[in-house]
């Protein structure tokens, strides 16, 4: 039976032992000893003899980073995404502003405008990724699940403003209409078997 | 007295004055009732229906926002009958609106929103087909019909306080809507207090719609700096955007529920002034100072700064310029040697309880909204008698006055005798001030202004049953040749009558100025002289080309003596790189950290109080009374002023304009701001082009005193007579002059 007392126990002397330590060689002889001792005991082919044992098997599992990659999750929280909507290709965004407002890093920021149809329109939309901590509160608010973290984890430009262009960020159309754009379950996404959901609204008229 | 009406409400026992409903006392008494269309300024529009009540022994429910109580009656606001009654409005007032919370410019601060939590409402139970709704764009304002959910708030305001009359509810079942009255388009003032007052996102500025979230705005309390009227606003700073973070203002906020704005207040936010430290304009403007004999400015300045300006004008021995706010000091003090009060008695919530009211010389709607939205208050809800004298009808007040009493131009004092002669008919008056009556040349004053007796008996006949009576006093009486003799009389009927009188200062701190400094007269005579946003040989200004740039009314913290009498605080709402009046004070040794250290130090013997800037609220109390700053005291003087003898009255003849601005257009800072519309045309009737000779869009050169300008002719046909309206916004320097000038128009030829 495994009550509370037994991790109270902090008596623990009896599973321990003291390995053989040898004394530090206090003398420049004692040094000189030591070194010889280690150099002809032949531990140094016990290394050299595991590598070639490896080398020869050809059983090599090293991933060829960056000509090869490994496959990353899904949750994976790396650089933003931006979403289109599948039936019209159009952005998803409809510039809420809910993700500048709850960006704990206030690293997210927008400008929005009425366009020509009466309807929002976000203008400008910038992440900077320098002060970005990745945290994916952004994602986690955005109501039409427009904004999302992707794969791409490689921060690596000249100039850091290379990563906050919603250009970048946003699927291309080819890619949306190509059937490539990764979708996400959970809160506000389409979830599956939608379609055998959705009830008639009782309406009178 | 049996005036008082002893009720209770959820068993609390309680009482309501005359002229109170159950709402009124629920609301002062702190017990709850949903409301959807109730607004306080207006008279309940009764639409939503949200606020009903039980009353014991009567059937059905009763509307607690139109219903007064009767003595001992026992109300419920809260029952499982009522909570159902309430939840199937708000299900009702869901139907088919549109989900679109998270962009609606409502952004959370929504009515409908906050009463749907409320009452839970989580799906539509009802239906109905939706239709298309096309959104509309009425210029400044918005109007979405999808979202609208006709509360009625829009109009009642429109037609009750604004006096526009502008907006009206189209009915047609589920197809109604808000629409422009008799008109295609909205043609109004655009005060956009529909805007203000909208509980849902229906509504909106055009220029703020879709740009920013509520929650991101910084609120910043003020106080309107265009006119006079001291209204309180707020406004909302954020982020200019991607490209800077410097603030700016995305709009004018005000509290709707009590008070109103006008469009130059809500619109007309954007008059700040851009500047750096510029270390060489400064050592110019110090050195220019130290050589100056006189500096000139204007009333778009705080008390603060002209403290300042005084205590600068004692160190250099130098004169204080400001013509506007000198002939209001002569003529507050020729009133006050009469009167006795160093103020006049009057405020604006004295003319909103008005049943009778006398407004002379001033086109009030345009000189000060704040005054025209209290008399139109009055006229719709105490049915007040509007008396208006003035050389030119003003088609904005039409709808509001009862009587309109046309006066020749330049006979003011005489019209102003004749007024007194009137209303002090039956009143016990001193031997000196009866003589003067007594002397009085009725028929050649009657012949002169051009008002008959019967005028002013059908006045005194529709004033006869009025109790609280104000007298309302404009710009064309302080700006006028017998300016003394026409304080003294309006003096004189505060004086002996029950009628108190209102002054309208012209500028933002006319008032403010001509109490904190002691001001010179000015003949232009100097060449030294340093103008602080005004003209000079050296040019300290906010607004235009100057030597030295300052800060604009809404860069700097400060307080103004608004048209009440009392004086406001106002805050910066963004912040000024250049140098201010301050480091100037600071280098001729009577500076102090602060601008606002000097707001203690306002002459107490004028009626101001020694209070720090910081411990004067700026906010209204719950229920709308105002105690924004504090009230300036009553200040005594000697009575020893006396009535002089008319001279004869000045004739005005041939062509004729009068400066006065177009609605929302106040002076040079309203011209900068980027939403409000600009006429700078000269409007006359028919009439006038025929006598001057112009038509219709004729470009004419006009002259009157010393000044010249070009403009373009704009027959107008809601004008009437032979006086054309001359806007003075966009001139380079103010006009203190008596505002009607016999000119000279010539028609210039196109090039």
């Amino acid at each position: 039976m495994s009550n509370i007392e037994q991790f109270k126990n902090r008596n623990v002397s009896e599973e321990y032992f003291l390995v053989d330590i040898e004394d530090y060689p206090t003398d420049g002889w004692g040094k000189f000893k030591r070194v010889v001792k280690r150099t002809f005991q032949g531990e140094l082919f016990v290394g050299l003899w595991v590598v070639l044992r490896e080398m020869i098997k050809f059983d090599i599992h090293t991933v060829q980073y960056p000509k090869e990659k490994m496959p990353i999750g899904p949750r994976y929280r790396a650089v933003h995404e931006m979403k289109r909507l599948w039936e019209s290709g159009t952005e998803r965004c409809i510039g809420c502003g809910l993700c500048e407002k709850i960006c704990i890093s206030d690293c997210i920021r927008m400008e929005t405008k009425i366009d020509e149809n009466s309807r929002k329109e976000v203008s400008e939309y910038s992440i900077n990724l320098g002060r970005c901590i990745f945290c994916g509160y952004c994602a986690e608010v955005c109501p039409e699940l427009a904004i999302t973290h992707g794969g791409r984890y490689e921060n690596a430009s000249e100039q850091r403003a290379h990563f906050v262009m919603y250009e970048d960020m946003l699927t291309p159309i080819d890619m949306l209409k190509a059937g490539q754009q990764q979708e996400f379950e959970g809160f506000g996404a389409i979830t599956p078997h939608e379609d055998e959901r959705v009830k008639k609204t009782p309406l009178a008229y | 007295m049996s005036k008082l009406i002893n009720f209770t409400i959820d068993g609390k026992a309680v009482t309501a004055k005359k002229g109170e409903t159950i709402l009124t006392v629920a609301r002062r008494e702190g017990i709850y009732i949903p409301t959807m269309c109730y607004i306080s300024k207006t008279t309940p529009c009764a639409s939503c229906r949200m606020c009903v009540v039980e009353a014991a022994g009567v059937d059905g429910l009763v509307l607690s926002c139109n219903t007064p109580p009767t003595n001992g009656i026992a109300i419920t606001t809260n029952s499982d009958v009522l909570e159902q009654e309430r939840t199937n409005i708000m299900k009702l007032y869901d139907v088919n609106h549109p989900l679109e919370c998270g962009v609606c410019d409502k952004s959370g601060e929504c009515d409908l929103q906050n009463k749907t939590l409320e009452f839970d409402v989580a799906q539509q139970n009802f239906s109905a087909k939706d239709q298309h709704r096309q959104i509309e764009n009425w210029g400044l304002i918005n109007y979405d019909p999808a979202l609208c959910i006709l509360c009625e708030k829009c109009v009642h305001v429109c037609n009750e306080v604004i006096g526009d009359d502008a907006i009206d509810l189209q009915f047609g079942g589920y197809k109604s809507k808000v629409i422009p009255k008799n008109s295609d388009t909205l043609d109004c003032t655009f005060c956009g207090e529909c805007i203000a007052v909208c509980p849902v996102g229906a509504l909106v500025s055009s220029d703020f719609k879709y740009t920013a979230n509520a929650w991101e705005l910084t609120r910043i309390p003020a106080t309107c700096a265009h006119c006079s009227g001291g209204c309180s606003l707020e406004y909302e700073t954020r982020h200019t955007g991607i490209s800077s973070k410097d603030d700016t203002i995305y709009r004018v906020k005000n509290n709707f529920e009590f008070t109103s704005l006008c469009g130059a207040g809500r619109f007309g936010f954007d008059f700040d002034n851009k500047a750096s430290k510029d270390a060489v304009a400064f050592a110019n403007a110090v050195e220019a100072l130290k050589n100056a004999k006189a500096i000139r400015f204007s009333s778009m300045i705080t008390n603060e700064e002209v403290l300042i300006l005084q205590r600068l004008k004692e160190k250099l021995g130098i004169k204080l310029y400001n013509e506007d706010a000198r002939k209001f000091g002569s003529f507050m003090d020729a009133y006050a040697s009469i009167s006795g009060k160093k103020h006049y008695s009057a405020t604006l919530e004295a003319v909103k309880q008005a049943d009778g009211i006398i407004v002379i010389g001033s086109m009030i709607a345009t000189d000060n909204p704040a005054v025209r939205y209290a008399i139109t208050t009055a006229a719709k809800h105490n049915g007040a008698k509007i008396i208006y004298a003035h050389p030119i009808e003003d088609v904005l007040m039409q709808n509001t006055i009862t009587q309109f009493l046309k006066y020749e131009v330049g006979t003011e004092e005489g019209v102003m005798a004749l007024l007194a002669k009137y209303l002090l008919e039956n009143v016990e008056l001193s031997y000196e001030e009866k003589a003067f009556f007594d002397d009085l040349d009725d028929g050649y004053l009657s012949a002169e202004t051009n008002i008959g007796e019967e005028e002013f008996t059908l006045m005194m006949k529709s004033l006869t049953r009025t109790k609280n009576r104000v007298l309302v006093v404009g710009n064309d009486l302080i700006a006028h040749k017998e300016a003394q003799n026409i304080a003294k009389l309006a003096a004189v009927i505060e004086k002996y009558t029950d009628i108190s009188v209102l002054v309208v200062p012209r500028d933002v701190n006319t008032l403010g100025v001509s109490l904190t400094c002691k001001l010179d007269y000015d003949d232009n005579s100097l060449l030294n002289v340093v103008g602080y946003n005004d003209k000079g040989s050296f040019v300290i200004s906010s607004v235009g080309e100057a030597d030295l740039a300052a800060p604009a009314l809404n860069q700097q913290e400060g307080t103004f003596v608004s048209i009440d009498n009392r004086v406001v605080p106002t805050n910066s709402a963004l912040a000024f790189g250049g140098y201010e009046l301050l480091d100037l004070a600071k280098v001729f040794g009577i500076g102090k950290k602060d601008t606002i250290d000097f707001t203690k130090e306002l002459p107490v013997e004028n009626g101001f109080k020694a209070v720090e800037f910081d411990l004067l609220e700026n906010f209204l109390a719950p229920l709308g009374e105002d105690i924004r700053g504090y009230l300036l005291d009553v200040v005594e003087v000697a009575m020893d002023g006396s009535l002089d003898e008319l001279d004869s009255l000045p004739e005005f003849n041939g062509t004729i304009i009068y400066n006065v601005n177009p609605v929302l257009q106040f002076n040079a800072y309203t011209n900068i701001t980027k939403q409000l519309e600009r006429e700078t045309t000269l409007r006359g009737s028919a009439q006038f082009g025929a006598a001057a000779r112009v038509s219709d869009g004729d470009k004419v050169e006009i002259s009157f005193a010393d000044k010249t300008f070009i403009r373009t002719f704009k027959q107008d046909k809601s004008l009437k007579g032979t006086i054309a309206l001359n806007p003075t916004f966009d001139l380079d320097e103010s006009i203190n002059s008596y505002r009607f000038q016999k000119s000279k128009i010539m028609r210039v030829n196109h090039e």
